[in-house]
């Protein structure tokens, strides 16, 4: 008989379970998604990951980060992660082909309003990378389409090749019913014959002339989000009607090693997700 | 259970028979310096000691801390999570300190329970011990800490001159008394009176300051000159966070010998460094000194109150006495009082 005195009582929130990589698409030369599912049975029924969750991608011997979860709870028997190559994991993962794997832990945050936002229209702006986040939103508001009002989809990125979930925004979302893709490049690019310049407020206006009932929700790199802002105030809508994400380097995602404060919120589990009301009440530190 | 009386000449047979059945962990003095360690026999330990340099919260959350194993040539990992640890007595720390584990119990007894530090802390009885003396850089009275009292611990010890006064405050201090009578007699009723005798001079000795409006004062102090001068002379040593018992951020890392066994381990990390929070694509939300030291001192003083309902300090002193710029938290908490 083996003594267990020496056992834990609760299971460690730091351990990770083992998943396998199905498939990898390249979004752009430097951003891949990863489609995943877990190699242990009921671990992935159990997820119960929500739009705007994240997760902790680790390749052992390498180390971890956190990356959102992509793929909407709607779309069942996988996770999608899309994960930029900046620096020492991200550049190992980008390295990963078909079969191999990968350690996660999650799900962490809390997740968009999906349930406040039912009955109202939509209006989604991302740049950049900032799309994957989004996107778990928008197909979980897609699959449920009957739900919501108008979607509008803006989306910025500084040339065509660093444009991510072309098969989404080009195929996908535009044949869905009361579903309008806008789609802009910072400068002038010769596979591109669409829009050319920034997300600007006279744009958002023209798409979205009425703030009546809608939900905007802005996602990006923090330079574009505090511009989004200040569009979304000056169309009129109101801080607590503005949802958006943040981000800060993150260790343990749970609440503890410190790392993510922004004043007495951690980013980890009291965000990402934050409305604008909130967020004017947080130090300005982002 | 009544107040206990241990005989001074009987104490190291007490820690003797402690360390038969538990894994004992007191001061010792090693180069002139005093910490705690775990100890087979209780010859090496002093009882006589004002603070010790690093506080004991290496037994419950550790400078570095192994989590599990794993081999990457396994098709699977093969994760193993490393044992817990055994059963043991902390003996003689300072009610400072013992109040400090209360603290970090609120971020790791937390949403996400962490077993690692669970374990540790389920399995420790936490015998304190009164501050007869105490150093010139203590202030635990600010955060309503005394030096004669130690919520948190199970067993509470007073220097008495001969013998300990010994107040049995739990259920766990109760079993350690039960496990060596032999060394416990009932007080007569003299012993309160003794005690408060005996620490009156810590009590007497130590600073006295009040935090009285530092909290309201500190919300709206988010842009204050008081931060560009006391960052000036700080060199971002990080050692007030290292020694300082209420500390409790950490980062996490993967250790490969060249070889396929490898193990992922979670270390003491701080806040005054400045790739802290640099993330990918160069985002830096606290770029310099400034934003560093402003995030210690707001984060004991403001944030923890906001989200734990208490001070993230309990005015142990350490950062204050090692700090080779003499960057002080107790003269800030006086500063504050003082501006605007
Ligand atoms: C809530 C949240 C959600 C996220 N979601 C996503 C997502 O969906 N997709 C995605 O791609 N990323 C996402 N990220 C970012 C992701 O976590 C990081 O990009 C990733 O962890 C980087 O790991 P790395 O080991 O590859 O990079 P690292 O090797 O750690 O470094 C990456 C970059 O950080 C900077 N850096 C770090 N340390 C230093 C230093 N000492 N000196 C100078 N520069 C330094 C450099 O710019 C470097 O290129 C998210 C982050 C958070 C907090
Ligand atoms: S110990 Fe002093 S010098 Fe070192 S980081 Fe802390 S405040 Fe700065
Ligand atoms: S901040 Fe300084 S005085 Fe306060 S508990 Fe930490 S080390 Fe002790
Ligand atoms: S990532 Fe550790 S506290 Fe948020």
């Amino acid at each position: 008989m083996s003594c267990n005195c020496n056992t834990r009582e609760v299971a460690s929130p730091l351990l990770p379970y083992i998943a396998t990589v199905n498939k990898i698409i390249e979004e752009t030369p430097t951003i891949k998604t990863f489609q995943v599912t877990f190699d242990e049975p009921g671990i992935l029924e159990n997820f119960g990951n929500k739009p705007g969750q994240c997760a902790m991608l680790s390749i052992l011997g390498v180390g971890e980060g956190m990356i959102s979860i992509t793929s909407s709870p709607t779309r069942k028997g996988m996770l999608e992660f899309t994960i930029a190559k900046v620096g020492r994991l991200t550049s190992v993962i980008h390295e990963l082909e078909v079969g191999d794997k990968m350690a996660i832990r999650g799900p962490y945050g809390n997740h968009f309003p999906f349930e406040e936002m039912k009955g109202k229209n939509c209006l989604f702006v991302a740049g950049g990378v900032g799309l994957a986040p989004l996107r778990s939103l928008i197909d979980y508001v897609l699959d449920n389409r009957d739900d919501y009002g108008r979607v509008d989809i803006v989306y910025g990125a500084r040339c065509y090749d660093m444009l991510c979930f072309k098969y989404d925004l080009f195929d996908r979302w535009p044949k869905i019913k009361d579903t309008h893709v806008h789609v802009t490049l910072d400068r002038e690019d010769p596979k591109w014959d669409g829009r050319v310049g920034f997300i600007t407020l006279d744009w958002l206006q023209e798409i979205c002339p009425s703030v009546e009932n809608t939900v905007p929700v802005t996602c990006g790199p923090p330079i574009m989000i505090k511009l989004q802002l200040e569009n979304f105030k000056k169309m009129g809508f109101k801080p607590e009607e503005i949802i958006t994400t943040l981000e800060m380097n993150m260790r343990c995602g749970v609440g503890k090693c410190g790392r993510c404060n922004i004043g007495e919120k951690y980013i980890c589990v009291d965000g990402p997700v934050f409305n604008a009301a909130q967020i004017q009440k947080l130090p300005p530190e982002y | 259970m009544a107040n206990k009386i241990v005989q001074k000449d009987q104490i190291k047979n007490l820690l003797n028979k402690v360390a038969q059945s538990s894994q004992l962990i007191a001061p010792i003095k090693s180069d002139s310096i005093t910490t705690f360690r775990p100890v087979s026999s209780a010859e090496a330990v002093v009882l006589d000691y004002q603070n010790g340099v690093i506080p004991p919260k290496d037994f419950f959350f550790p400078q570095s801390e192994k989590m599990f194993t794993y081999n990457i040539n396994d098709p699977t990992w093969d994760i193993r999570e490393v044992e817990g640890v055994p059963e043991r007595v902390l003996f003689g720390a300072r009610p400072c300190d013992v109040k400090s584990i209360l603290l970090l119990d609120k971020v790791f007894d937390a949403e996400f329970r962490d077993n690692y530090y669970l374990d540790k802390r389920n399995k420790t009885t936490i015998v304190a011990l009164s501050c007869n003396d105490c150093r010139h850089t203590c202030f635990c009275g600010a955060f309503g800490i005394s030096p004669d009292t130690a919520e948190g611990a199970d067993l509470l010890f007073t220097d008495l001159g001969d013998k300990y006064l010994v107040e049995v405050l739990t259920e766990k201090g109760e079993k350690l008394v039960n496990s060596a009578k032999e060394f416990f007699a009932d007080d007569d009723g003299s012993g309160a009176g003794a005690k408060a005798k005996a620490t009156e001079m810590a009590k007497a000795k130590q600073m006295q300051i009040s935090l009285e409006g530092v909290k309201e004062k500190l919300d709206n102090m988010w842009e204050h000159p008081i931060w560009d001068n006391e960052s000036l002379r700080c060199i971002g040593c990080g050692t007030c966070t290292y020694v300082c018992p209420t500390c409790h951020c950490f980062d996490i890392v993967d250790y490969n010998d060249q070889s396929a066994e490898g193990y992922r381990y979670r270390c003491w990390d701080s806040c005054q460094f400045s790739n802290f929070t640099r993330a990918a694509g160069g985002h830096q939300p606290r770029p310099s000194k400034k934003e560093r030291i402003r995030q210690r001192f707001l984060h004991k003083l403001r944030y923890f109150v906001d989200r734990y309902g208490d001070f993230g300090c309990v005015g142990c002193g350490r950062c204050l006495e090692k700090c080779p710029v003499n960057l002080d938290i107790a003269q800030i908490i006086t500063k504050v009082k003082e501006v605007g």
